[in-house]
């Protein structure tokens, strides 16, 4: 028994992560259908905009394979994040449960333990698989150049937009020091803002862009990761093409500040509020 | 030296005031009130390594909260805490090594998983060098019987046999203290049983600490050799369950059954509590009067057909406590 | 008898406006999802150039109502599903209590803080930001009201088959969220029947699902000609009956499971 160094926290990752496979095989037909069901629910955005495109043919010369192009990285964004961070978007649960109780009382930090313990693979499949579904159908044919730069700053887009979705959760479940039910809130903060991140920025009106650069930055998760490949719109300023990993790093860092202080708040004033 | 040294411990929170009825529940909704609420009001004790320590006291008398205290889930408002020799919240890490906890009413056990999948987890997250583990599980499989349902899914167990590996869970890292919330909880007798000879194995062997919480008085009966009693958040006994029973344990009851009806008796020192038919209920205290003297003295009027003398339950004594039949004086409150 | 269900709405109604922000933050969505989903409408309307028309008015005004339809058609999903895992149901059922109503009226608390608390105050915001069209005439407006409740109905008894099969699947999940995507798609609370493909409108019209959206705003908008408009509410009124029967027979069905296996 002793302190943990790099090594071993790894090697519990490990274990985490192999206890989190188990579980996943353990109700396999369940699991595959809320796979199929979360695939259903993720694909009525795209029906959507297809039928619509399908009548008008383009939107502020935005074309089909464009638009669907804009959207596929928001699923494979999110479903990086499940598959890395599901811990932070059951967060506001464990807070209600108890569970974080648990986690106080263990030899490790708070933050490892809520990524490690906590893996979705059937979110990770379900939203998975829509991305790749778009991604495959459009990526070839809006004009990119696949070159390794290119690639890698496509890469690089998918950590930074993995991380800005992490930060926005993590940000709605530090509600849940304060309050009881947070569901409402983290849809306005998450669920809605991605809604609306799935059509380009350039659609709404100048309050809502600002918001979505600003204060919920989703639109460094797909649209500017977008625009540096498509240049649709002129509007906005070059920088932020290149901005998505240093704004999700910052996010995350701010976030992260905002949750230390609520798990001070927790401890120091308990789950009174339940 | 002591192992937990706790100072004039003190916790507040903030409560949400709820207002009744729908008008209420709007009026809330609209305007929220707060009020601060000493769920601990300074608290002092010490422990000594290898006790075995019971904390009672009725619901939300602030004993679970000085729990999670103690074990670094919750800061103090004010007083200090050591647990040897560290404070729980400030070094939560190091603190969280040594010591094992058991919620009773939450498992940390893999819900879908086999029991043993959650051990081997542990054994990683609290380092267990292989030998310590090894001989730890087969002690504990052997004396908990855990063999039976060790590879079962959680889910599938009785409520016995997760409270069984659960405590088991908790003292793999042989930790030098053993925090319990509600341990038998819902539990039957034989498997009450069953835990509280392993916990009282582990203490012995082992020389763990153990501090538990609890409703049933039995547990601290059995397994504890000192109580706290904790009420409206203060410490109102410290002490031995020995030195309770002996210090407010002395009253006794007499019940009478005469051949004829009687009529009440005055004896000096005897009280009478009711009176049924053919039967008396007499209250006395056992250093002023013998109970052969009050039958000597009823039998020269009448002729008795039976009797019985009743010991008070600790349980009753401990429930005279709460409702302030009996007042604690400073010199027993001040065994600590 | 009557007393209880009103006590068990009220205790619904009460269990909603417990928690402040969550409160505020569910007012603010309303108001955010109508605001964002007018700017993509008018986007693409700009290419048709008549943001000024008529057209894009009664446009405005569909979205306007599905969102304000959308807060107000929000049920608990998991409420039997709950009670069916924890084993309660047993116990509801040895109740003096309609199993059935006991859940209606539940839905229906929840329905009263919705209109009253969410929808109210989205509706009055609405008329004051995005210029809400108002019914076409006073008659049509009651002919909406009718049409709106059957829609309520007709999506109660819908979810309400999902909520029985909890009592042989234990968990609901995939099914309650695919019948979502189903009911989101194909009512017409996204895209208006008009800009849907002319081949599947007309099936779109035989599945219950028009009834819950597509029916009540069309009728509010003046949109269907006076003599259709009974035909559209009986339509309704007969999908309500035949969920209700299937309902009926799955409750019944589920019914006798619990009493064979004894919960």
């Amino acid at each position: 028994m002793g302190k943990h160094s790099m090594r071993s926290l790894f090697v519990l990752f490990f274990k985490y992560s192999n206890m989190n496979l188990k579980l996943a095989l353990e109700y396999k037909l369940n699991r595959s259908l809320i796979a199929l069901a979360i695939f259903c629910r993720e694909m009525i955005g795209v029906v959507v905009m297809f039928l619509i495109l399908l009548r008008f043919l383009h939107i502020r010369g935005w074309e089909i394979h464009e638009m669907l192009f804009l959207y596929s990285f928001l699923f494979l964004s999110y479903s990086l994040f499940v598959l890395l961070f599901a811990g932070i978007r059951d967060f506001d649960n464990m807070v209600h449960s108890g569970d974080f109780d648990r986690l106080l009382t263990r030899p490790l930090g708070l933050m490892y333990q809520i990524i490690s313990a906590r893996i979705d693979f059937t979110a990770t499949i379900g939203h998975g698989v829509v991305g790749i579904v778009l991604f495959m159908n459009t990526a070839f044919s809006v004009g990119i150049e696949w070159n390794w730069q290119n690639s890698l700053y496509y890469v690089l887009a998918l950590i930074g937009g993995t991380i800005i979705q992490a930060s926005l959760f993590l940000l709605s479940a530090c509600f849940s020091f304060w309050a009881v039910k947070t569901e409402n809130l983290r849809n306005l903060i998450f669920f809605n803002a991605r809604r609306i991140a799935g059509y380009p920025l350039s659609f709404y009106p100048v309050f809502i862009q600002k918001l979505l650069i600003f204060v919920i930055p989703f639109s460094f998760v797909n649209y500017f990761p977008a625009q540096y490949f498509l240049r649709k719109d002129g509007s906005f300023w070059e920088g932020y093409l290149y901005l998505t990993p240093v704004v999700g790093a910052l996010l995350f860092y701010l976030v992260f500040l905002l949750w230390k202080l609520g798990v001070r708040s927790y401890t120091s004033t308990g789950n009174s509020v339940y | 030296m002591a192992l937990i040294e706790v100072t004039d411990l003190v916790k507040e929170y903030k409560l949400n005031v709820r207002k009744k009825g729908l008008s209420g529940a709007i009026r809330s909704l609209l305007v929220p009130e707060f009020k601060l609420k000493r769920a601990v009001d300074s608290i002092s004790f010490t422990i000594d390594k290898g006790d075995t320590v019971g904390f009672i006291g009725p619901n939300g008398a602030g004993k679970s909260t000085t729990v999670k205290m103690l074990t670094g889930i919750l800061a103090p408002t004010s007083g200090s805490i050591t647990v040897g020799g560290l404070s729980p919240f400030k070094e939560r890490k190091k603190n969280a090594m040594r010591i094992g906890v058991v919620f009773g009413q939450k498992t940390q056990l893999w819900w879908d998983l086999p029991v043993i999948d959650t051990f081997d987890l542990l054994r990683h997250i609290y380092r267990i060098p292989a030998q310590a583990y090894k001989h730890n599980l087969a002690m504990f499989s052997e004396m908990l019987g855990l063999q039976d349902f060790i590879n079962v899914p959680v889910r599938q167990l009785s409520l016995g046999q997760k409270m069984r590996a659960d405590i088991a869970a908790a003292l793999l890292h042989d930790p030098e203290i053993l925090f319990f919330d509600e341990p038998t909880i819902g539990l039957d007798v034989v498997a009450k049983e069953k835990i509280r000879e392993f916990i009282t194995f582990v203490n012995r062997e082992k020389g763990t600490t153990m501090l538990f919480t609890t409703h049933d008085m039995d547990d601290i009966e059995r397994t504890c050799n000192r109580m706290i009693i904790i009420d409206k958040g203060t410490k109102i006994y410290d002490g031995t369950v020995e030195d309770i029973k002996r210090t407010y344990g002395n009253d006794r009851i007499m019940v009478v059954e005469f051949g004829e009806k009687a009529e009440p008796i005055r004896i000096p020192g005897v009280e009478l509590i009711d009176a049924k038919d053919n039967r008396m209920w007499l209250r006395f205290h056992k250093d002023e009067i013998q109970a052969s003297l009050i039958l000597n003295r009823l039998t020269q009027k009448y002729s008795i057909s039976d009797f019985t003398v009743q010991e008070p339950e600790i349980e009753g004594i401990i429930r005279d406590i709460y409702l302030g039949g009996i007042h604690l004086d400073k010199s027993v409150s001040g065994v600590c | 008898m009557t007393r209880a269900y009103l006590e068990f709405a009220k205790k619904s109604f009460q269990n909603n406006i417990v928690y402040r922000s969550e409160y505020v933050a569910g007012v603010i969505n309303a108001i955010v999802m109508i605001f964002v989903n007018i700017a993509i409408w008018k986007a693409i309307y700009e290419e048709e150039g008549s943001l000024e028309g008529v057209q894009f008015k009664i446009l405005a005004t569909y979205i306007v109502l599905s969102f304000l339809l959308q807060t107000l058609y929000v049920m608990d999903e998991y409420f039997i599903e709950v009670k069916v895992r924890n084993g309660l149901v047993s116990s509801d059922l040895l109740k003096p209590i309609g199993f059935r109503l006991y859940v209606f009226s539940y839905t229906v608390g929840t329905l009263a803080f919705r209109f009253l608390l969410q929808m109210l105050p989205a509706l009055i915001l609405s008329i004051f930001l995005f210029h809400l069209l108002f019914p076409f005439s006073t008659v049509m407006f009651l002919y909406f009201l009718v049409s709106a409740i059957l829609g309520y109905l007709v999506l109660y008894n819908l979810n309400f088959l999902i909520w029985v099969s909890s009592f042989w699947f234990y968990w609901t999940f995939s099914l309650v969220t695919i019948k979502d995507a189903a009911v989101m798609l194909l009512s017409g609370a996204l895209i208006p029947f008009w800009f849907m493909p002319e081949g599947m409108i007309d099936t779109l019209q035989l599945l219950p699902f028009a009834s819950i959206y597509s029916t009540p705003i069309q009728i509010y908008l003046g949109m269907v000609p006076e003599d259709e408009i009974l035909t559209g509410l009986i339509r309704q009124a007969v999908w309500v009956l035949v969920l209700y029967a299937v309902g009926h027979v799955l409750w019944k069905g589920a019914s006798r499971k619990l009493v064979v296996q004894g919960g």
